[in-house]
C-alpha cells in the first residue's frame, strides 16, 4: 500500500497558511472589484438608464433634498445596497460614466436604513 | 422497481438537508440495519424560480441571473445563456471573444473539480484534502476576480455577442502562473490514498446499460465506459480546432468516477494552453454594442447545449419578438444524476457508503432545483 499522500499531509503542517491575517494584512483587490458604487451627480444626465437595466430595482429615480433642489432640479439615482447585486450593468449602460462601481467593499452596517443611500451620498 | 415489504426494526433516516455534507438536498433512506432498502431523493431546497424570472427579464438582465444556476460553474452556464441569445438574435461573435470564453469555461471547469475533490474528501471525513483543494481553489478565484470582477460571480462576463470586457492586462501570464501555483494540488489530488482506494474502490457502480438508461451525462457516464463529450460531439465555440483527449474509463464506480475528474483537470489545462497560445487580437463584443440586446428583432426557438463540468446542460429559449423570452427551459445536468441515478445506486447500498456515492456523483442541488 502506497503512503504517499500521507507524508504529503505532514508536510502540509509545516507549510505556510494560505489565507492571511486580516484586518493587519489584506489581499490585493483587483481595479475591476465591483463594490460599492461612485457617483459624480454634476455629470449625470438623469436619462434613468441606470434604473431601467437594474434587474433588482435597487436602483430608483428620486428628486434630491429641498435645500439642493435649485441646483440640481432633475431626477438622481438612489442606490439601496440591500437590493444590489453588484452586476455593474448601470455601470457599463451610464452614457457620461458618472456612476462607476469602485473597490470598496467594506459595506457591513449595523444600521438597516443606511443601506440605501441617497444620491448626493454615492 | 418491486416495494420492499416493511419489517419491524426498519428504520428510516434522513441525509440532509441540514448535513454537513449534504448541500441543500435530502435523501430519505429506508434502512434495516446498516443496508440501504429505499432510497427516496427529496429535491426543492434552492428553488428560486430561474425559468419563470427569466420570462420578465431582458437577455442582458438573465446574462447576470444565470451565473446563480450553479454556484460552483457560474462562467459555464453564462456562456450557456450567452450562446442560446447569440443564435436567437444571429450575432457574429469576434474570434477573439471565443477564445476568451473557452479560457474562462475550462478555469470553471479546473475550479469546479477542485470541489468534486473538496467535497468528496469531506464526505469520506479525509479532512485535509478538503482544505487543500478548497484553498488552491482560491488562487482561481483570485484569477476570476482579476478578470470579471467577481470571485464567485461574474455577473454575466461571457454576455451575448461576446464578453463584457477585454482580458485585462497580464491576464493571460497570471493564467499561466496559476497552473504553476495549483500543479501542487493537482498532484496532491492524483497521489494514490489509501483511505479513497478502501470507501470509493467499487462503490456506487453504475454499468454502461443503466448510465445510458438512466440518462447520465458527462463524466458519469465517461466513467461507466461511454466516450460521450459535446465538446467532440457537437463542437461549440472553438473546441473543433483545438486537441485534447475524452478521458474513458470502464468500471463505474465511485473511484473512476474521481479518476476521470483528475484527467479532466489534465485536459482542461491543454486546452487553456493551446487557446493563450492561439488567441487573435481584436474586438471582444458585437461592435457598438451596449449592454442591451434588442431581443424584439428575434424571433424562433433554439436548443443549445454545451459541456459543463458535471455533464450535459442546455437551455431552450423561445422568442416571440417581445423584448423578454417567451419560455426559457434549463437543462441541468444533475437532475438526471441526482434523481434516477442516486436513487438506483444507493438501493442496496450500505449507509457508510451514502456520502461517497452520493458525492462522486459531482452533484450541484442548484442546478437540480433551478
Amino acid at each position: 500500500m502506497k503512503l504517499s499522500v500521507i507524508s504529503e499531509i505532514f508536510k502540509n503542517l509545516f507549510k505556510r497558511p494560505m489565507t492571511v491575517l486580516f484586518p493587519m494584512e489584506k489581499v490585493e483587490i483587483p481595479e475591476r472589484e465591483r463594490a460599492k458604487h461612485k457617483f459624480d451627480i454634476d455629470n449625470c444626465i438623469s436619462c434613468g438608464s441606470c434604473a431601467k437595466i437594474c434587474l433588482n430595482k435597487a436602483i430608483k429615480m428620486v428628486e434630491v433634498k429641498k435645500e439642493y433642489k435649485e441646483k440640481y432640479p432633475k431626477t438622481y439615482p438612489q442606490i439601496d445596497l440591500g437590493k444590489c447585486c453588484f452586476c455593474a450593468l448601470c455601470q457599463d449602460i451610464c452614457p457620461t460614466g458618472c456612476l462607476i462601481l469602485t473597490e470598496d467593499f467594506y459595506l457591513a452596517t449595523f444600521d438597516k436604513d443606511s443601506i440605501i443611500i441617497e444620491p448626493l451620498k454615492i | 422497481m418491486t416495494e420492499i415489504e416493511e419489517k419491524q426494526g426498519d428504520f428510516e433516516m434522513y441525509f440532509g438537508p441540514a448535513h454537513p455534507g449534504s448541500g441543500n438536498f435530502s435523501v430519505r433512506v429506508q434502512l434495516r440495519g446498516e443496508r440501504v432498502m429505499k432510497a427516496v431523493v427529496d429535491p426543492g431546497y434552492l428553488h428560486r424560480g430561474f425559468e419563470k424570472l427569466m420570462e420578465y427579464r431582458e437577455p442582458m438582465q438573465n446574462s447576470v441571473l444565470s451565473d446563480r444556476i450553479c454556484v460552483l460553474e457560474p462562467l459555464q452556464w453564462n456562456l450557456l445563456h450567452a450562446e442560446a441569445v447569440d443564435t436567437l438574435m444571429g450575432y457574429d461573435i469576434p474570434e477573439r471573444a471565443k477564445y476568451i470564453r473557452v479560457i474562462l469555461a475550462e478555469l470553471s471547469r479546473i475550479q469546479s473539480h477542485f470541489i468534486w475533490y473538496a467535497v468528496m474528501s469531506m464526505g469520506t471525513g479525509f479532512t485535509t484534502g478538503f482544505n487543500v483543494a478548497m484553498g488552491y481553489r482560491d488562487y482561481m478565484l483570485d484569477v476570476f476576480d482579476y478578470i470579471t470582477g467577481g470571485r464567485l460571480y461574474p455577473a454575466g462576463y461571457i454576455c451575448p455577442g461576446g464578453v463584457r470586457k477585454d482580458l485585462p492586462e497580464k491576464a493571460e501570464k497570471k493564467i499561466l502562473t496559476l497552473f504553476e501555483k495549483i500543479d501542487y494540488m493537482h498532484k496532491f489530488a492524483k497521489k494514490e490514498n489509501p483511505a479513497w482506494l478502501e470507501r470509493f474502490k467499487e462503490v456506487g457502480v453504475l454499468t454502461k446499460e443503466e448510465a445510458i438508461k438512466l440518462g447520465a451525462t458527462g463524466p458519469i457516464l465517461r466513467a461507466s465506459g461511454v466516450a460521450s463529450d459535446v465538446r467532440r460531439d457537437d463542437p461549440y465555440e472553438i473546441y473543433d480546432e483545438l486537441e485534447f483527449e475524452i478521458p474513458v474509463l470502464d468500471e463505474g464506480d465511485a473511484y473512476s468516477r474521481y479518476l476521470i475528474a483528475m484527467q479532466e483537470i489534465e485536459e482542461s489545462k491543454k486546452i487553456v494552453k493551446q487557446a493563450i497560445d492561439r488567441m487573435p487580437k481584436g474586438e471582444v463584443k458585437t461592435p457598438n454594442m451596449k449592454p442591451i440586446v434588442h431581443f424584439r428583432k428575434a424571433k424562433g426557438e433554439t436548443y443549445t447545449r454545451n459541456e459543463l463540468s458535471r455533464g450535459e446542460g442546455a437551455i431552450y429559449m423561445i422568442a416571440t419578438g417581445k423584448k423578454t423570452p417567451y419560455r426559457v427551459k434549463i437543462r441541468g445536468p444533475s437532475f438526471t444524476h441526482m434523481i434516477p441515478i442516486l436513487k438506483h445506486l444507493l438501493t442496496d447500498s450500505y449507509y457508510a457508503d451514502v456520502p461517497a456515492i452520493y458525492w462522486s456523483l459531482n452533484q450541484c442541488p442548484a442546478d437540480v432545483d433551478r
